[in-house]
């Protein structure tokens, strides 16, 4: 508990009166309720400051020990910066690395048990924008809780979040070490296989409904490096929902496919019965683990080697032809 | 005491001519019956004279004051309508529905007190339904709701009384004491007007008569002069016997 | 005629306070009666905290109570909506949503969840939402000459069908992540519920100003040619019917996204237990919303937690049994 107290930025209960506690109390709720949250530190050296996906600049007096991180992404992350041991709270679905699984589960990361994640004390929380509820965490710094929120959109994205959560939980040496082989992997597989013969693709996301994904999403920057061209990449929708018929008039020569599980492969077996798709003639339906690809997680390097080498092959089947 | 006054009144029956303009005057004490077939407008003519229907032209006067110009809680205190169709929306006790004839003479934060209590409970009494209090309206018999409505209207104790076929659903018994009981109130003062569809009823309660036409055409005055058989078997439309009982005539309709 | 009144309702306000002490003693952390016992005494007495209780402060202060409060707030305002409701529209079945409110209020509080902003952007719209959908069916209705309540009532369900469209549509076009807020709000939540404060104001202030609109309503409940010959003004009437139970409703929606049921079956039930005198039945309302709502609210938090529940899933699970057995009872 002692060092919750230390981290304790905005909130602090140690020795105000109760007038004083009440007249800060107020300015502090004034200045939630502006919407701007203002973390900065002014030019304390003894503070370690980021600036987080929203473009605020949280600050801590010392490394975060008490972490919470509120989608099995940020879990992901932080366990790669090496801050592993600091996590005291996840959401459901954190299930990698195994040893998160271990760790205290605060709901999911479209509701969280606010009481259950204040009781665990956390000194950092890390929030996802997107798919974190607004109202909750708002709540949460309202209660002087820091709150960091990443979203990595792009690969440096994802290496420049570990660098961050490494330098706020002090553990800097293992993070950059995580983060620079992640951009040299992922520069090395571009490298490797973007200029090779473009492979239309089409990835599925989902099948009831049928989603994939555009150029911009994550997934569809892997393809781009594995040399393959995303037939729905123009469209204006980050996760697409399109149906059968757009896809047999795409015509893609490789369908990739996650499946509800890490071994299931029913989804493309449905497109089996559509015999004109050249995916299907030429037998490049593809299955990768969902987990590898869809998370923004170092594991993405797994995830796009196996990509880049099942449309390598998808590309020697048509140069056979 | 008060006086109900029509000034060249023209009730509003949607679809038909305007018929004759009445210039009535109904005087405390009298009993009015108003006659007339189906359709005839007698209940339209009923909820002029309350009120509660705009007239087609023409006014109406309640103690000498324009009826529009005077606020619902005024009019209420005044005149007491007795329906001939009510709602059951949600369920009540007959004391409950008795008590609410108070409601224009208690202001907004008051209860209803003893006094209120009271008079609810000897209305109850003389329309003989007292024996019934606690019981759910929606679970009387036709006859007993009739007289909980009547009862209601004896609460709030208007100094007019427009009741809309009364005697419906009645059996003979409570229908000479429902009779009865207006008569009592226009004795004490009040005035009334009913609209009956039973002939001899009007014929030996009432002391004045307006008879209504299907074609808006009307005629009134006092009941020995309206109650000529050719005017009744054309409002009717229907060849009538005359017979005397006890000093007043008796109507049969008979074969053609 | 005050111990008829006062009776049941001391009952209620009882059951009420019971209630609010489980929804302080009760949640995810583990705190003792006796840690819950001196956080109150402490807040009120207003004692300098130590260390050690102040994880316990944050819990009942900051997270336990503004919830339950806004719970009661919000399950009085939905139920006493309904009760006016069903006054106006004469209908037993009438719930505080049946005129299309709700629908307009989710609109705006679903454009600003897809729009990515936070929770105060999100209240301020749906409340917003909630006004236009009470003005456009008022606007219809009123235009159209001849105004009975069937005629507000078909109007409000087609303008409710049309909100119910728009709703379906943006959440088939909005992005995949943005799904489960979207359908927690419109299943009902409390989770994020912090003030409390203008709600029970709001929830006052009507009880005691319709209070002297109690017999009036019992005689309008009777027919309006009934009521207006007893001296009731009806038209001015079911308008002010109408715009409080609007307002109640618009202000519950914008706490609490679309919480159903309440408002339809608390009203019946008491109406079964109490009889049919408004003046009872609308403090009643209040009380016995509130309670029943903090009481699923807590249930919704703590059953399986930490996974949350919305808590109108918990007030349907709870209420129908209830209500079923309070109507087989009554035959």
């Amino acid at each position: 508990m002692a060092n919750k107290t230390a981290n304790q930025t905005l909130f602090k209960h140690r020795g105000a009166t109760g007038p004083a506690l009440l007249l800060s109390r107020l300015i502090l709720s004034l200045s939630m309720l502006s919407g701007v949250v203002s973390n900065a530190v002014l030019a304390d050296d003894h503070s370690r400051c980021e600036m987080d996906d929203r473009s605020r600049k949280v600050c801590l007096y010392t490394p975060a020990q008490r972490i919470a991180t509120l989608s099995p992404g940020a879990t992901e992350l932080t366990y790669a910066a090496g801050a592993g041991d600091q996590v005291v709270a996840v959401v459901s679905y954190s299930d990698y690395p195994p040893e998160a699984k271990d760790v205290v589960s605060v709901g999911s990361h479209t509701r969280i048990d606010l009481e259950a994640l204040v009781g665990l004390a956390p000194d950092l929380v890390i929030g996802w924008v997107t798919g974190n509820p607004a109202e909750q965490l708002e709540t949460l710094e309202a209660l002087g809780m820091p709150v960091f929120y990443i979203e990595p959109r792009n690969f440096e994205g994802v290496a420049s979040a570990i660098e961050r959560l490494a330098r706020l939980a002090g553990t800097e040496s293992a993070g950059q070490a995580v983060a620079d082989n992640f951009r040299l992997r992922m520069a090395e597989l571009a490298a490797q296989y973007r200029d090779r013969e473009p492979v239309r693709t089409f990835y599925q996301v989902w099948d009831e409904p049928l989603m994939s994904v555009n150029d911009a999403h994550l997934i569809g920057q892997v393809i781009e490096i594995c040399g393959g061209v995303n037939v729905f990449g123009e469209q204006a929708r980050l996760v697409p929902r399109i149906d059968d018929e757009a896809v047999l008039a795409a015509n893609p020569e490789a369908i990739v496919a996650g499946g509800m599980g890490e071994e299931n492969r029913h989804w493309l077996t449905h497109w089996e019965q559509y015999s004109n798709l050249t995916a299907v003639a030429d037998d490049n339906l593809f299955f990768v683990p969902p987990s590898l690809i869809q998370r923004p997680t170092p594991r993405l390097m797994e995830g796009s080697q196996i990509l880049c080498e099942k449309l390598d092959i998808a590309r020697q089947r048509r140069e056979r032809d | 005491m008060s006086r109900l006054v029509t000034q060249d009144l023209i009730i509003n029956v949607p679809g038909r001519g305007d018929g004759t303009a009445l210039n009535i005057a109904i005087e405390p004490g009298q009993v009015w019956g108003v006659l007339g077939p189906n359709g005839a407008g007698k209940t339209t003519l009923l909820h002029t004279l309350a009120g509660l229907n705009a007239p087609r032209s023409g006014q109406v006067l309640l103690g000498e004051q324009p009826l529009e110009t005077l606020s619902r809680r005024q009019v209420a205190q005044m005149l007491g309508v007795v329906f001939q169709e009510r709602l059951d929306g949600f369920p009540a006790t007959v004391l409950e529905t008795a008590l609410i004839g108070r409601h224009p003479y208690l202001s907004p934060w008051q209860m209803e007190g003893a006094d209120d209590y009271a008079q609810a409970e000897a209305a109850l009494e003389r329309l003989d339904v007292a024996h019934l209090r606690d019981r759910l309206v929606s679970t009387l018999s036709g006859g007993e709701r009739q007289r909980v409505a009547m009862a209601t209207v004896l609460t709030q104790a208007p100094s007019i009384w427009l009741a809309d076929e009364p005697t419906n659903h009645l059996d003979l018994h409570h229908q000479s004491a429902v009779m009865a009981l207006m008569a009592q109130q226009a004795a004490q003062g009040s005035t009334v007007m009913m609209c009956l569809h039973d002939l001899n009823l009007a014929a030996r309660w009432c002391d004045h008569l307006l008879l209504l036409y299907p074609s808006g055409e009307a005629c009134w005055g006092a009941r020995d002069s309206m109650l000529v058989p050719s005017a009744l078997e054309r409002l009717y439309h229907q060849r009538l016997a005359v017979v005397e009982v006890e000093g007043a005539p008796v109507f049969v309709p008979i074969k053609e | 005629m005050l111990v008829r009144l006062g009776f049941p309702l001391g009952l209620l306000l009882l059951a009420a306070l019971a209630s609010l002490i489980i929804a302080l003693g009760i949640g995810s952390a583990q705190l003792s009666p006796g840690q819950v016992w001196q956080v109150v005494l402490g807040h009120l007495g207003d004692i300098g905290q130590d260390e050690g209780n102040a994880l316990a402060r944050t819990m009942v202060l900051e997270l336990r109570l503004p919830r339950a409060l806004s719970a009661f707030a919000v399950g009085g305002l939905l139920a006493v909506a309904g009760a006016l409701m069903q006054v106006l529209l004469r209908n037993p079945l009438a719930d505080p949503y049946v005129l299309g409110l709700s629908g307009g209020a989710s609109i705006g509080a679903l454009a600003a969840m897809l729009g990515g902003l936070g929770g105060l952007a999100i209240s301020g719209s749906a409340f917003g939402g909630a006004l236009v959908s009470t003005l456009l069916v008022f606007g219809l209705v009123h235009g159209s000459g001849s105004w009975t309540p069937s005629r507000l009532l078909l109007t409000g369900v087609v303008v409710a069908a049309g909100w119910g469209a728009v709703i379906t549509l943006m959440l088939a076009l909005s992005p995949a992540e943005r799904l489960p807020g979207m359908l927690y709000w419109l299943m009902g939540d409390l989770s994020y519920a912090r003030a409390p404060w203008s709600p029970l104001l709001l929830l006052l202030a009507t009880c005691v100003i319709v209070m002297p609109l109690g017999r009036s309503l019992n005689v309008l409940a009777r027919g309006p040619q009934q009521a207006a010959a007893l001296g009731v003004a009806v038209r001015p009437l079911e308008w002010c019917i109408y715009i409080v139970a609007s307002l109640l409703t618009a202000a519950a929606v914008t706490t609490a996204g679309s919480i159903g049921f309440v408002g339809l079956v608390v009203p019946h039930m008491l109406r079964l237990l109490l009889g049919n005198d408004q003046r009872l039945i609308l403090p009643a309302c209040a009380l016995a919303g509130g309670t029943l709502l903090m009481l699923a609210d807590t249930l919704a938090r703590t059953m399986i937690a930490p996974e949350q529940l919305p808590v109108g899933v918990i007030t349907a699970l709870l209420g129908v049994p209830t209500f079923l057995f309070l109507l087989y009872r009554s035959r």
